[in-house]
């Protein structure tokens, strides 16, 4: 048994399936979902860092119009902690003593008949509190840290010894601010309960995990609980747990009797769902005069909630990056009043390889060789660390192709070479090695009465265009038009899938779908295989594919029969076969797992006088492995390099370090890129299947971002001779 | 926000009416800035009086001047052919100001009248702000500040006028017209506003139940050449770091008229007489350009976070007078 | 793809503390009165009152242009904009722009193009281009993007909503639908 081949439906440039929903309002968001009878809700945070509350006083608020509750650390009963998941703790429960850990903790949920009066009712709830001094910086002397979170810290050769023998050194401390994942779709939940049965519209990029965790924190089987995001706004990292407003939306719904709905505000979504936090490293370098890696040291330190934690190894990807003896790679956390961070959009490689390949710029300009040229010699052959063969690993391709594009080898050497008017201009690049992951999935595909088959997962489509590679991938195994195929997600009564997030859905998910398809295949050939009815009855599997809307007989399509009729013949509705994947064991393979990798190359320009810095163009180049659909995956590439565009020049949530109150925390005080801010990007696939993954896919959600910050940085030292460290590298720096 | 009354008069005498000086009454026009005050709780009247449908609107050109009704929007005024070919200055500013949407929305009158981004003014959480709550401190001068004005602030408050077209105006001479239920008066835009360095409170002498019905903006003398430079992080969609709008005339190398106005810089749109003064009868020159920009920001008040901005508006203001002026080397 | 469920929205809540208003307006060329407290702006009118959750609500402050909709002809912010300043006014959202059941040539060139991924700023950005169009504005990359630039993406598709636009401006749009 086998399916059809040359299907153009899988890597084709289809248009998105939920467009159509898309561009007409019709796609249903969380919060876009009104249910009978519902309440509104509305948060009252925090105004202190660090303390106590020492009086809450409700009473005005509940006497203002429509208020039906005020929920308070008096009144909410006391909660489990969520579960751990595979990303770590969940966050502590809200509400639940009178302690304030960050500025911008909730303090209160406000429930009334209306939006309007829950909002104004919040602001008469009134808070007294003892404040304490708290801890906001690396540098405060009271402060927690937790040295190797992960026990990811690493150690190859002797790295002093390394350093001692380098003909050039480079020794750089990088600074990274907070940023915030500001997806544009406020995150709300709307919660429901009949008796113990809970549904919750939530936005979230992980209905599985907000299934599993309101059961355990409200008591009740998971079997009761229904959790549906089949639309989100965005993530980018912030929909990965179950956060505190989560809770207290379902506790509220529980209180009142009532389906409850909270949407947060624009500001709330910058303490209340994460942010990828700001860190510190240091990083030293050396080379031998021949442009050899001889050493590589990457310390990180970065901030952490007091009592939360995040996965967030800056340093780790430093270890696998080049072929290198002498490695050290330490991460350190440093615990904060802060709100919690969380992974936003290429976590801990973002940062970390803003470090390291600003470093590598910075010895290819001690050494006197381009930037490309020392990474092309430093080039991972095989797994740094393993010593094993990359699943598949076309960054040499990368780089070759980027600069061919780019046009590279037209760069001259020097900086502040180049100018145009009063713009200096310049060129710099960067390479990008992104790990690999991916978690065990469930996916179940239905063959229909009408022919067509559907696609059912919890898991998500985030924007990721997960909806369409699912169909695209499901028409292709089961030889049906795209129109035939119909993809249901992101409701936790489906098969379970893992998060939308680490780029490793549509491996993880498109696996598990292509083992249903296989064993879809393999119930229906049953069925026609003893039928004596069926044009296929007695025929060999081998000799049988999935074609034309049903089975065909190998090189006889007119020896074959739809699925429809074979469900018609057997008087069923409905066929259907669950399937799963799980992650692939690298010892087992005798080969390392690759992630995506990548090269940027950026051309800026900086005005001479004013220090406007802006990014002119960009060439990006990404091993993907197997591309499904490479409209969707190009418009995930382009999102990552302007993210990284916001990240390099524009993002920087900044905290009052006397406070701990952000200071920005608007869509107008928070700058992110706008359409005027994008040039020209052009970006261009390279590379094979990967030899891992059932379908060669390599997930291509963040590997876009990470790099390009460096890139920029590069470039505008190469324009202005001036190296900027920190970013965002805004005109401050440059003047 | 808290509930309110809302109402809708005819007329100009309606309103005023209704209105009638009641403190806990506001005018709505645009409402891109009413209402977003309103939403952050920072501005709470009981009774909002609506005057976007009083025939306050269009612009009509009389002599040397153009007179702009207050409810023009910025969208209107920017694309108005008198704007289009006599003030360059203002239609940059306008088009730079907002994105098309704003625009669409917010008046010129409005535009004036417009509040500061001070995110610790807008924010009520924050106890500290003598703006918001007279006496209470500035929260601005401690914490991260980089929105901020040094020309025109103290310790009492850094508040920005975040205005672009103001600082087009202000160097102008525009006059705003003003009705109220004392009767009708024109203030010189250059006398509206007041400094923070006083009454942070206070910005501008319009009283409380007056309305703004109009600008009157000179036309700048024939040969005159103008323009408006906005220096900020983004290329469009942001308030300005630093801003210059500069009106030269200039005869034979000399300079024979100098308007300037700043941006992102003052309490107030800010406008730098001494700087004219140093243009005026002195060639136009880089050097002459600079020191005007060195007399420009002298008396520059600042905090860690807005340092910068000192040497930026010397250098925005250098680049567009060199723009405007033509001089490239 | 699960749909929402068929609910109707929610009826105006009584506040005896509120002042009412009503309104009367066109939306998407029907008449439509709106009976609400005084502080309901345009937005939560069209999206809570009228179940026309098209419009998206991305900041709420006037700062993403996720609420773009069109009263009388121009395209405005509806969080901005009390839904009883718009008594008398004909509003136009994403629901509207169709006609006679087709696509207006904005939606289906965003859909080409893939102008967008999560799709959540998305009827801000059409209804901004189909503006645009109108206004002029789409005769350069540049200006397209300076004149949209009051539509933020975070997704950052903003390539491809360049590129969507110039496809139907090149076209010559579609005047039915302008």
């Amino acid at each position: 048994m086998s399916t059809a081949e040359d299907l153009p439906v899988l890597g084709a440039p289809v248009d998105r399936v939920d467009g159509p929903l898309k561009v007409t309002g019709q796609a249903p968001y969380p919060s876009d979902v009104d249910l009978p009878g519902q309440a509104h809700a509305a948060l009252v945070q925090s105004t202190i860092a660090a303390g106590r509350i020492t009086d809450l006083d409700t009473t005005e608020a509940e006497k203002a119009p429509g208020v039906l509750a005020v929920l308070t650390h008096h009144t909410v009963p006391r909660l489990p902690r969520g579960p751990m998941t595979s990303l770590g703790v969940s966050p502590p429960a809200p509400l639940q003593d009178d302690r304030i850990r960050h500025h911008g903790q909730h303090v209160a949920l406000v429930v009334a008949e209306s939006r309007e009066q829950a909002t104004a009712a919040a602001r008469l709830v009134r808070v007294e509190y003892a404040p304490a001094d708290p801890v906001l910086d690396f540098d405060d002397p009271r402060a927690v840290s937790v040295d190797d979170p992960w026990g990811l810290d690493s150690h190859r050769g002797d790295v002093d010894a390394g350093l001692a023998s380098a003909d050039v050194t480079v020794d750089a401390v990088y600074t990274t601010p907070d940023n915030t994942n500001n997806p544009l779709g406020l995150f709300s939940t709307l919660a429901a309960w009949e008796g113990e049965r809970l549904t919750v519209y939530d936005a979230t990029q992980w209905p599985a995990m907000v299934r599993e965790t309101l059961a355990e924190v409200f008591g009740v089987p998971e079997v009761s609980v229904r959790v549906l995001s089949p639309f989100l706004g965005g993530g980018f990292g912030a929909g990965l747990r179950a956060w505190p407003h989560v809770i207290l939306a379902v506790q509220a719904a529980r209180d009142v009797g009532r389906p409850v709905k909270l949407v947060l505000t624009r500001p709330q979504m910058f303490t209340s769902v994460g942010h990828r936090p700001k860190g510190v490293q240091r990083v030293r370098l050396g080379a031998t005069a021949d442009a050899t890696l001889v050493a590589i040291e990457h310390h990180s330190t970065s901030l952490l909630a007091v009592e939360d934690d995040d996965y967030e190894p800056f340093a780790a990807g430093s270890a696998v990056a080049y072929a290198c003896p002498h490695v050290v790679t330490a991460d350190r956390q440093v615990r904060a009043n802060v709100p919690a961070p969380v992974s936003m959009r290429a976590p801990a490689h973002a940062q970390g390889n803003f470090a390291l390949e600003s470093a590598m710029d910075e010895l290819a300009c001690a050494l006197d060789v381009d930037p490309l040229e020392l990474r092309l010699r430093n080039h991972a052959d095989v797994h740094p660390a393993l010593g094993l063969p990359w699943s598949s690993n076309a960054l040499r391709e990368c780089y070759a192709v980027g600069a061919e594009r780019f046009g590279w080898s037209r760069r001259p050497a020097r900086p502040r070479s180049r100018r145009d008017g009063h713009w200096l201009v310049g060129q710099g690049m960067a390479g990008v090695s992104y790990p690999w992951y991916q978690a065990p999935s469930l996916a179940r595909v239905t063959v229909t009465a009408d022919g067509g088959a559907t696609v059912a997962s919890s898991g998500m489509d985030i924007g990721t265009g997960t909806y369409t590679v699912l169909t695209q991938l499901c028409a292709h195994l089961l030889g049906l038009p795209l129109e035939q195929v119909r993809s249901d997600l992101g409701d936790s009564d489906l098969p379970e899938a893992p998060q939308a997030g680490g780029s490793g859905l549509t491996s993880a998910l498109g696996s598990a779908v292509a083992d249903a398809c296989e064993r879809l295949l393999g119930a229906l050939l049953e069925l026609v295989r003893d039928d004596p009815e069926s044009p296929l009855h007695g025929s060999d599997p081998e000799d049988v594919v999935a074609a034309g809307g049903g089975l065909r007989r190998r090189g006889d399509p007119g020896r074959g029969e739809t699925y429809a009729a074979i469900l018609a013949r057997h008087g069923r509705p409905q066929l259907g076969a669950d399937g799963a994947s799980t992650p692939a064991q690298p010892t087992e393979l005798g080969m390392a797992l690759a992630g995506a990798f990548g090269a940027h190359f950026a051309e800026v320009r900086v005005d001479e006088d004013l220090g406007l810095v802006r990014v002119s163009r960009v060439t990006t180049v990404i091993d993907g492995g197997r591309i499904l659909n490479e409209k969707t995956a190009r418009s995930q590439v382009i999102g990552g390099v302007i993210g990284g565009i916001g990240m390099a020049v524009f993002e920087d949530t900044i905290t009052d370090p006397t406070t701990g109150r952000i200071a920005n925390a608007t869509f107008g005080d928070y700058l992110v890129p706008v359409h005027a801010d994008v040039p020209d990007l052009d970006v261009t696939f390279v590379g094979e299947p990967d030899r891992a993954s059932a379908l060669g896919v390599k997930g291509v959600g963040e590997v876009g971002l990470v790099g390009v910050a460096a890139a920029i940085a590069n470039a505008v030292h190469h324009a202005t001779g001036v190296r900027v460290r920190s970013l965002p590298i805004t005109l401050d720096a440059l003047l | 926000m808290r509930t309110f009354e809302y109402v809708r008069p005819d007329g100009v005498p309606g309103a005023l009416a209704a209105h009638a000086g009641d403190a806990a009454t506001a005018f709505l026009a645009g409402g891109t800035t009413q209402l977003d005050l309103m939403k952050d709780g920072v501005l709470e009247p009981a009774r909002l009086v609506d005057i976007s449908r009083l025939p306050m609107r269009g612009s009509t050109t009389t002599g040397a001047a153009l007179r702009v009704g207050a409810l023009t929007t910025m969208e209107e005024l920017a694309t108005d052919p008198t704007v289009e070919r006599r003030l360059p200055l203002v239609r940059e500013a306008l088009l730079l100001g907002a994105s098309v949407q704003l625009r669409n929305m917010a008046t010129i009158g409005g535009n004036l009248l417009q509040r500061t981004r001070c995110r610790y003014f807008r924010d009520p959480a924050v106890p500290a702000c003598n703006k918001r709550a007279p006496g209470s401190g500035c929260a601005a001068v401690t914490g991260p500040a980089r929105m901020h004005a040094i020309l025109g602030v103290s310790e009492r408050c850094i508040a920005l006028h975040a205005s672009d077209v103001a600082v087009a105006l202000v160097a102008l001479d525009a006059v705003v017209e003003i009705e109220g239920p004392g009767g009708a008066r024109r203030v010189p835009l250059t006398e509206f506003y007041l400094e923070a360095g006083g009454r942070p409170e206070v910005e501008h002498t319009l009283e409380h139940g007056e309305l703004i019905t109009g600008v009157e903006i000179p036309l700048p003398p024939e040969g005159t050449r103008s323009g408006y430079l906005k220096v900020r992080d983004r290329v469009s969609y942001e308030f300005a770091l630093t801003s210059a709008a500069v009106a030269l005339l200039i005869e034979d190398g000399v300079v024979r008229d100098a308007r300037i106005g700043l941006g992102g810089v003052g309490s107030t749109p800010w406008r730098p007489r001494a700087a004219e003064a140093v243009l005026s009868g002195a060639p136009a020159t880089p050097e002459v350009f600079r020191e005007a920009a060195d007399a420009a920001v002298a008396g520059a008040w600042t905090v860690p976070g807005t340092e910068f901005k000192v040497e930026l508006a010397r250098r925005t203001l250098v680049r567009q007078l060199r723009t405007v002026a033509e001089v490239t080397r | 793809m699960t749909s929402t469920p068929d609910v109707p929205p929610a009826p105006p809540q009584s506040d005896p503390g509120a002042a009412e208003i009503t309104t009367a307006f066109t939306v998407n060329g029907t008449p439509r009165t709106v009976g609400a407290d005084t502080r309901v702006t345009l937005l939560d009118a069209l999206r809570d009152r009228l179940g026309l959750t098209g419009t998206k609500k991305g900041c709420d402050q006037g700062a993403c242009g996720a609420c773009t909709v069109h009263v009388d002809g121009r395209r405005v912010l509806a969080c901005l904009m009390l839904a009883a300043q718009c008594d008398g006014r004909e509003v136009t959202t994403i629901e509207g722009l169709s006609r006679e059941g087709r696509p207006h040539p904005m939606q289906d060139a965003f859909v080409r193009h893939d102008g967008f991924q999560c799709g959540y700023c998305t009827p801000g950005q059409i209804m901004s281009a189909v503006a645009l169009l109108r206004e002029g504005r789409a005769g350069t990359d540049e200006d397209i993007r300076e004149f949209m630039s009051g539509n933020l993406c975070r997704c950052a598709a903003y390539p491809n909503v360049v590129a969507a636009i110039k496809d139907v401006a090149r076209e010559g749009g579609d005047h039915a639908h302008l």
